[in-house]
């Protein structure tokens, strides 16, 4: 497949309806996104951080 | 005729106040000569997406019938100001730099802060230009137009508030209230030349502004001097219950602490990330703010890169969210470059936005910490200076890189933890720059101080736009 085969079926995993004529320039935000998602995943986090909102007295 | 002459050299917020209340000059008087000097300039610059003049004139009246009366008008009195067309106005459709919302009902009244404004005597004058719902560096708006930086009409008056930016460095108005998601006060300020404060999460009420991001979205301010910022952010801070997001914090006024100068603060220069992503001019400017605060400490809070990341991905997936609906029924109304960054947002694994968000609280806990041994940090604002409009790169750390998106790189990781910053333009030749003075939460009154003490020291100053 390539980006915009693979964007049409991601669009419909997600219910979303996305004209062909901006899957490319969509395709193109998608990937600069997961390029800095990689910096969110590696180096991996401790288990025991959690994005909650913690109350203190 | 002075007084006029003044307000040509633009005098700016505290002095207007005075002579309004003294009596040396008419609010009437003032709003005219901001609405001629509109009339002049806007055309070229575009910072306005609509102008109240007779609304504005109003207001002046009423606050003129105040004085000769013997009452009080408050600490704005007849200060000319514009907003963000995010801010609701009563009985007009709040844009948000958008076409899409022209299909939502007319505000039924103003936002809470322009009403404290206006009960401070402050008059607005019009709606100024942005991105498209928030989401840009740049102010060149597809539907509006671009906004130009006064300095170099050719080029960017950074974004998203451009339009608020733009307009007080070129004396329109004088001041401005916008929005910072994830820079967009910080940007224009440092683009344009001018001083921007961006207050802790929770500090201004968000009650009828249209939102962007929920938990990353702070209202605040541009101005051209530390003590104007002051004076327009005491007039309007304050708890607000209708935004569920505002702190019970009781209203802590930040003018009293500018007019003790010799106050000393311990400040830290962020370096890492924070030195890499500025170029050599953004490196003098944080250089002569160091010196000048008698910043000797280098700090590099490792997680800056990630932090930005996870705004970056925390944005895309918020926004995409609250447009979710807009995004299905009428994608070919948005701006393409928001639209395309929307829908991608929306197609974001959730996992990464949960790994924003954790990522958020570590980078929390590393700047509480350097802050537990320093007053106050510093970074430049911008990784450059104005790029020109159009402009599809700039070039960061040896790279070139998107400019649109890359605008924030230095502006992203500390909006991303809501701390309080004000930007100050550092005194240069050639396009202005700006230097980002961060406090802890809260201490907008510190930022304020130093970025006062700088501006006594010659260190930094409005950059007054020459073809204006």
């Amino acid at each position: 497949m390539n980006e915009e085969e693979k964007l049409t079926v991601l669009a419909k995993l997600a219910g979303l309806n996305i004209d062909p004529a901006y899957h490319l320039g969509v395709a193109m935000q998608l990937r600069a996104l997961l390029t800095q998602g990689e910096l969110l995943t590696s180096p991996p986090l401790a288990a025991e951080i959690e994005p909650a909102p913690a109350y203190h007295p | 005729m002075i007084l006029l002459d003044r307000l040509e050299r633009l005098a700016g917020v505290c002095a207007i106040a005075t002579a309004v209340r003294r009596g040396e000059i008419t609010a009437v008087e003032i709003i005219q000569n901001r609405l001629d000097r509109i009339e002049r300039l806007n055309p070229a610059l575009n910072c306005f997406t609509q102008i109240f003049a007779d609304r504005a004139l109003e207001m002046a009246r009423a606050v003129d019938v105040m004085v000769q009366a013997g009452q009080d008008p408050g600490p704005l009195a007849g200060v000319p100001f514009g907003v963000k067309d995010n801010y609701d106005v009563a009985g007009r459709v709040t844009s948000a730099g958008s076409i899409i919302n022209r299909r939502r009902a007319a505000a039924k009244a103003d936002a809470i802060i322009l009403q404290r404004a206006a009960k401070a005597g402050a008059v607005l004058v019009g709606t100024q230009n942005m991105d498209e719902f928030a989401y840009g560096f740049t102010t060149e708006n597809a539907h509006y137009g671009p906004t130009r930086n006064p300095h170099d009409h050719d080029r960017s008056a950074g974004g998203s508030s451009g339009g608020s930016a733009a307009s007080v460095a070129a004396g329109l108005t004088d001041f401005s209230l916008g929005t910072d998601t994830n820079g967009s006060i910080r940007v224009p300020a440092s683009f344009c030349g001018i001083f921007g404060l961006k207050p802790t999460f929770g500090r201004l009420p968000r009650t009828g502004t249209f939102p962007f991001v929920h938990d990353l979205d702070h209202l605040g301010s541009f101005a051209r001097s530390a003590a104007d910022l002051a004076a327009i952010y005491d007039a309007i801070q304050g708890h607000d219950d209708h935004d569920v997001a505002c702190a019970q914090r009781a209203i802590q006024p930040t003018s009293p602490a500018l007019r003790k100068l010799d106050q000393s603060f311990d400040v830290a220069v962020l370096g890492g990330w924070f030195h890499d992503m500025a170029d050599e001019q953004g490196h003098a400017a944080v250089a002569a703010v160091a010196s000048a605060l008698g910043a000797t400490h280098r700090l590099t809070l490792d997680l800056a890169e990630r932090a930005r990341a996870g705004a970056f991905v925390l944005t895309a997936a918020s926004g995409g969210n609250l447009h979710r609906e807009a995004l299905q029924a009428q994608a070919q109304d948005f701006d393409p470059a928001t639209r395309d960054r929307l829908l991608a947002g929306l197609l974001l694994p959730a996992d990464l936005v949960l790994q924003a968000q954790r990522i958020r609280q570590v980078f929390r806990e590393q700047i509480m910490a350097a802050f537990r041994k320093h007053d106050l940090l510093i970074a430049a604002a911008t990784p450059c200076t104005a790029p020109l409009l159009g402009q599809s790169t700039i070039r960061i750390n040896g790279q070139d890189v998107p400019a649109r998106p890359n605008m924030g790189v230095l502006t992203q990781p500390l909006s991303f933890v809501g701390l309080p910053i004000v930007t100050v333009p550092v005194v240069r030749t050639g396009l202005p720059i700006g230097v980002q003075i961060v406090a802890p939460p809260w201490r907008e009154d510190a930022a304020l101080a130093a970025a006062a003490r700088l501006e006594a020291e010659g260190i930094v100053q409005t950059a007054v736009a020459d073809a204006c």
